[in-house]
């Protein structure tokens, strides 16, 4: 076996492929696995998807169902409801949950009973792999199953999954994810300008001048940002007779407050320079400042990019907190869109989408952190050369 | 300015790193034109010795006199001082976000505030000086260690300094890297520069310096012609350094 494995004299790629070759038993048991949770994950959506298409009557026993214990009688949506729930109990799904727990069942029993029989690495991964994904697919059919069944599937669907209620609230929640970005760039943006600066006085000698950065830094971080936001719209408007609105308010609030937790990254960044550049700045008869500007700063920006765009996402999401002041409708942010929408029709399917508009905006930026993050583990050339 | 040809001048230098007594009275003159190296065992105090010279670690006790002007008073413009001194450091500590053009360039424009095209204009003649005139655009990542010090030298020559401080700059290299560097050196001295070299080549000390200085906790025990140190030294810890050494 072990004259197989050579490594290729000349022209090397990529490392060879040491996990040697498969046999019917690990590989039935990875498709076991993988078939479990494509039964049960794709087949719920190809079923909703189906019903939702074709689904276009009411059935006596969904609407019965359905206005169980409401007053009106006509329940808006009942349709779409309804094919949601019919689609669960249909006999198609039934089967589907079936196959895929039995799957997933065969995929655990062999997969975690045989692997360490299993005579290559790439045998035992299959055997694991299986074995996990078996599992996981056992476990979603369980929480479907136990969700179908029980009476509440029509008053959560009904309350939740009544998509019916958005339908001309688009327009509403775009301006929401506008304004949620405004604050958040916004914030963002005030709050580097703020943070380098407080991360530049916190950084030095002097006492004198790091005890005001310090305390202020402290009293950011350690008070509440929902306090944060009532107090100061308090204190402008009625201690300051200032006429400031909450949008601009929460604006200015998000900036102070970024600007402490961003002072930190920025110290850290800056600290993380090897002592010897700034001593080379200065040898050369660069002041404390013009040794920052030139050479410190510009190097530590490039190594506080992720965790500031890990803040910025922190941020997105704290901009909700901005529900607390009074708002025009213009300034609605995602959150108070739906809150809005909730509070007008009684039906939370509204906040289902608030979640839904965060995520878009979140998820694009937190892959592109783990981007970065990897990029620049992999070795700074890359990042000093190029960027 | 220099009084009787003397650049240079330590008076009764002193540091303490917390408790730790690093320097312990040291007297130094330094002449226009000599290569003084200064030799020692590790610990003995000969790195925070030479950057005591452009102040990167300030003297808890004692003068430093530059062309007859004391510098540790506390009225002096350290960083004007500071232009006149270059250093090159073990570490290279090139700036790595700037090509070596860019690393030169930087001081000339932002602390002597030359006009871009004549500080690059004066750049590359200095980094041609050092034999690496078609390696001005490249980034330090890019460049060989030997290469890399190199550009640390041309940059610190750029500034036009009247002294030279060497911190053990080839102890970082490959050893077929340290060559280049020392012929750089021995080049410069040649020129008639000024230099105080803190260094472990024993071949360079002899050959080059025009004097040596052997220091050991935090003293100077040995002071003379590098010849005569290496051959008749009188200090035994300096015998006894050089047994291991030589």
């Amino acid at each position: 076996m072990a004259t197989e494995i050579q490594a290729p004299a000349e022209e090397v790629t990529s490392p060879p492929d040491v996990r040697g070759p498969t046999a019917p038993l690990p590989a039935g048991i990875l498709a076991a696995g993988i078939i479990s949770i494509a039964a049960v994950l794709v087949g719920l959506i190809a079923v909703q998807a189906v019903y939702a298409i074709s689904g276009d009557d009411v059935t006596p026993s969904c609407r019965e169902n359905l206005v169980r214990g409401v007053e009106d009688e006509l329940i808006e949506g009942a349709l779409g409801v309804c094919n949601i729930v019919e689609g669960l109990r249909s006999g198609t799904q039934t089967a589907l949950l079936i196959a895929g727990g039995l799957a997933g069942i065969l995929a655990v029993v062999g997969g975690f009973g045989r692997y360490k029989t299993m005579p290559t690495k790439r045998m035992r991964e299959q055997c694991i792999s299986g074995a996990v994904l078996g599992l996981q697919g056992v476990v979603i059919a369980l929480v479907i199953h136990l969700f179908r069944s029980s009476d509440q599937v029509f008053i959560f669907s009904r309350n939740f999954l009544n998509f019916v209620f958005l339908k001309g609230s688009f327009g509403a929640f775009l301006r929401g994810a506008k304004n949620t970005l405004v604050l958040a760039f916004g914030g963002e943006l005030g709050g580097i300008v703020v943070g380098l600066l407080l991360a530049l006085l916190v950084l030095s000698n002097r006492r004198v001048v790091r005890a005001p950065a310090r305390t202020y830094i402290n009293f950011f971080r350690g008070t509440p940002l929902i306090w944060q936001l009532t107090f100061f719209y308090f204190l402008l408007r009625l201690g300051f007779g200032i006429d400031i609105n909450g949008f601009t308010t929460a604006l200015l609030v998000f900036g102070l407050n970024t600007g402490a937790y961003s002072a930190e990254v920025f110290r850290a960044g800056i600290q993380s320079i090897e002592r010897g550049q700034m001593e080379a700045a200065r040898s050369l008869g660069m002041s404390y400042l013009q040794a920052m500007r030139f050479a410190i700063v510009p190097q530590a920006i490039r190594r506080v990019i992720p965790p500031l765009m890990n803040e910025f996402v922190i941020l997105i999401k704290d901009t909700a907190l901005i529900a607390v002041l009074g708002l025009t409708l213009d300034e609605y942010d995602i959150l108070v869109t739906a809150r809005d929408g909730f509070s007008l029709t009684g039906n939370g399917t509204f906040f289902i989408a608030a979640a839904a508009g965060y995520l878009i905006i979140t998820l694009p930026l937190i892959r592109i952190v783990t981007n970065v993050e990897h990029r620049l583990r992999s070795g700074l050339t890359g990042i000093v050369g190029g960027l | 300015m220099t009084v009787n040809g003397e650049l240079v001048r330590l008076e009764n230098i002193h540091k303490w790193f917390g408790d730790n007594h690093v320097l312990r009275g040291i007297d130094l003159s330094v002449s226009l034109g000599s290569v003084v190296v200064v030799i020692g065992p590790s610990g003995s105090g000969k790195s925070t010795l030479l950057r005591t010279i452009n102040l990167l670690e300030e003297p808890t006790l004692g003068k430093v006199i530059f062309e007859g002007k004391e510098i540790t008073d506390i009225r002096t413009n350290v960083n004007e001082v500071r232009t006149h001194i270059g250093i090159v450091f073990q570490a290279f500590n090139l700036f790595p976000h700037m090509t070596a053009l860019g690393n030169i360039t930087i001081a000339l424009r932002k602390v002597l505030g030359q006009k871009e095209k004549a500080a690059e204009e004066l750049a590359r003649a200095e980094l041609d000086h050092v034999g690496l005139a078609e390696k001005a655009d490249e980034y330090p990542s890019s460049l060989s260690g030997g290469q890399q010090q190199r550009v640390a030298i041309a940059r610190a020559l750029a500034m036009r300094p009247k002294l030279m401080l060497f911190d053990e700059v080839t102890s970082a290299l490959d050893p077929e890297l340290v060559k280049e560097v020392l012929d750089t050196m021995r080049g410069l001295a040649d020129e008639g520069m000024t230099m105080v070299v803190v260094t472990h080549e024993m071949g360079f000390a002899r050959e080059v310096g025009t004097r040596l200085l052997f220091t050991d906790g935090g003293k100077i025990m040995e002071d003379g012609k590098p010849r005569d140190v290496f051959d008749n030294p009188t200090d035994p810890r300096c015998v006894a350094f050089l047994s291991h050494v030589l």
